[in-house]
């Protein structure tokens, strides 16, 4: 790929899917509004595809509704936890700035929603192929299970692709396995724990046909997710 | 730039990612320059898919694919006749192409990922050759499958038939994508794979989301929505025409 002095930056998603080692180490070395503005568009569409590819099983309200939440967990995690995973990057052994951190992980969330955008054409064909999600409607258990299960395969796949990209770059900048390691854990695991109860607030994304679509269910704001992921637990082994 | 055309390395079967020859390849020129260079030279179209007529290339490979899947649509509906005369060439051709529409974005994604060094111009020409070889394949079977169908009134054998058939012309197809892959530098072909099971799948439930294709119904497009394996199921265990005493 050509790394003129303006290149395209449509011309940097195929970079960024490849992993080319040596233009995103530079683009990191400076932060360029353009270019995070241009990221943020990219989870925008690429997301925004995907939760629409989500929510239509229900309904089109319902695909209008997850186009704007998906992206959002994404970009409320990612600036949530900028400060914190810009302090874990220096403790952990790598010497970047927050903004540095902010980057990496916005190149990361911008692989994975590319990729994403590009599987909800296929999920749209699936959701096409099956009976739809309304009242009165019965559904095979296995189909809402197939359904379920190709849409974890397709997120699976966006991050662990997304996520070994992103353990490709921090290696390169801070030239050892080990500190990289520790960094992409340390991020993943306070983007997980932040990005898990973002989830359960703006819930729900394939909704039910038992119950209305709405952007937020009413009790959006009460319980959290570890909370219903124990009382679940502790239901099952009475 | 412009050296005169060499004869390309022999072909060998079982490699088509043969190294690209130092100089020029010939130009791929008209349907049947293109149906010949796919066949016996798929390094000159892949070539050709890097240079600045590669949009006129991939017009043409449409092209060819659009015709071909149209002639053998109307050999497939010439089982029943009737409506399926234009019904089965439009829901086969249109079909086979909006699946690769479909499948195009992930196509392009998991060559990135695999390290290919394709843009979306060349991805698309690459998706074309896969289209236009299965296509000229089928014309090939299409004799075949014309003999059985106008001595057959089983529906589901003469649908194992074109599936079979369909079977044989991606197989070939895929192998001018993973030549295509080779050529373009990828670094695994785990991606590339999956990627043909994915298109396959997805080729295979257009054809019960656009039923009847080979069969006559009231309506031109299924009221119930079925997995292509339960309908295949319900093909078999359906009586056929001389059980039920129909006519064909």
């Amino acid at each position: 790929m050509n790394s003129e002095k303006h290149p395209s930056l449509l011309a940097e998603i195929p970079v960024l899917l490849r992993g080319e080692a040596e233009p995103i180490a530079r683009w990191m070395q400076r932060w360029e509004t353009r270019r995070v503005v241009f990221y943020i568009g990219v989870i925008a569409l690429g997301a925004g595809a995907y939760g629409a590819a989500m929510g239509c099983w229900r309904a089109p309200l319902q695909a209008t509704y997850v186009a704007v939440k998906f992206p959002l967990i994404i970009l409320l995690t990612t600036f949530g936890n900028a400060l914190l995973n810009g302090m874990f990057a220096p403790l952990l052994g790598l010497n970047l700035t927050v903004r540095q951190s902010i980057l990496a992980i916005l190149m990361s969330f911008t692989i994975a929603s590319t990729i994403l955008g590009a599987l909800s054409p296929l999920l749209v064909f699936l959701v096409w192929n099956v009976p739809p999600l309304e009242p009165g409607q019965p559904i095979p258990q296995s189909t809402y299970l197939s359904i379920q299960l190709t849409q974890v395969a397709m997120i699976a796949f966006a991050g662990v692709s997304a996520n070994l990209r992103l353990m490709q770059l921090l290696r390169r900048l801070s030239g050892s396995a080990q500190i990289a390691r520790r960094v992409l854990f340390s991020w993943l695991a306070g983007n997980l724990f932040l990005g898990s109860q973002l989830s359960w607030i703006l819930r729900p994304f394939i909704g039910s046909p038992f119950l209305k679509v709405e952007f937020l269910r009413s009790n959006a704001f009460q319980g959290n997710f570890f909370e219903s992921v124990f009382n679940a637990i502790r239901e099952l082994m009475r | 730039m412009n050296t005169p055309a060499v004869v390309p390395p022999p072909e060998q079967p079982d490699d088509i990612s043969a190294h690209v020859p130092v100089q020029e390849p010939e130009p791929v020129r008209g349907v049947f320059g293109a149906v010949d260079a796919l066949l016996r030279e798929p390094t000159r179209v892949m070539h050709h898919l890097t240079t600045s007529t590669s949009a006129q290339l991939t017009a043409t490979l449409l092209f060819i694919a659009l015709a071909a899947f149209l002639l053998y649509g109307v050999v497939a509906g010439s089982f029943s006749g009737g409506t399926q005369l234009w019904a089965a060439p439009v829901k086969i051709a249109g079909g086979l192409l909006f699946a690769a529409l479909i499948c195009f974005p992930s196509l392009f994604i998991f060559g990135c990922l695999a390290g290919v060094y394709a843009g979306m111009r060349e991805m698309a020409g690459i998706v074309a050759g896969l289209l236009a070889i299965m296509a000229v394949l089928l014309i090939g079977f299409a004799p075949i499958a014309w003999v059985f169908s106008q001595s057959t009134e089983s529906v589901a054998a003469m649908g194992a038939l074109h599936v079979t058939f369909g079977l044989v012309a991606f197989f070939f197809g895929t192998r001018f994508v993973s030549a295509s892959f080779d050529r373009f530098r990828a670094e695994s072909h785990a991606g590339k794979r999956v990627w043909m099971i994915i298109f396959l799948l997805v080729v295979l439930q257009m054809t019960t989301a656009l039923r009847p294709i080979l069969d006559t119904a009231p309506t031109l497009l299924p009221t119930e929505k079925k997995f292509f394996i339960a309908h295949w199921t319900d093909c078999i265990n359906a009586p056929t025409k001389a059980e039920t005493g129909d006519k064909k």
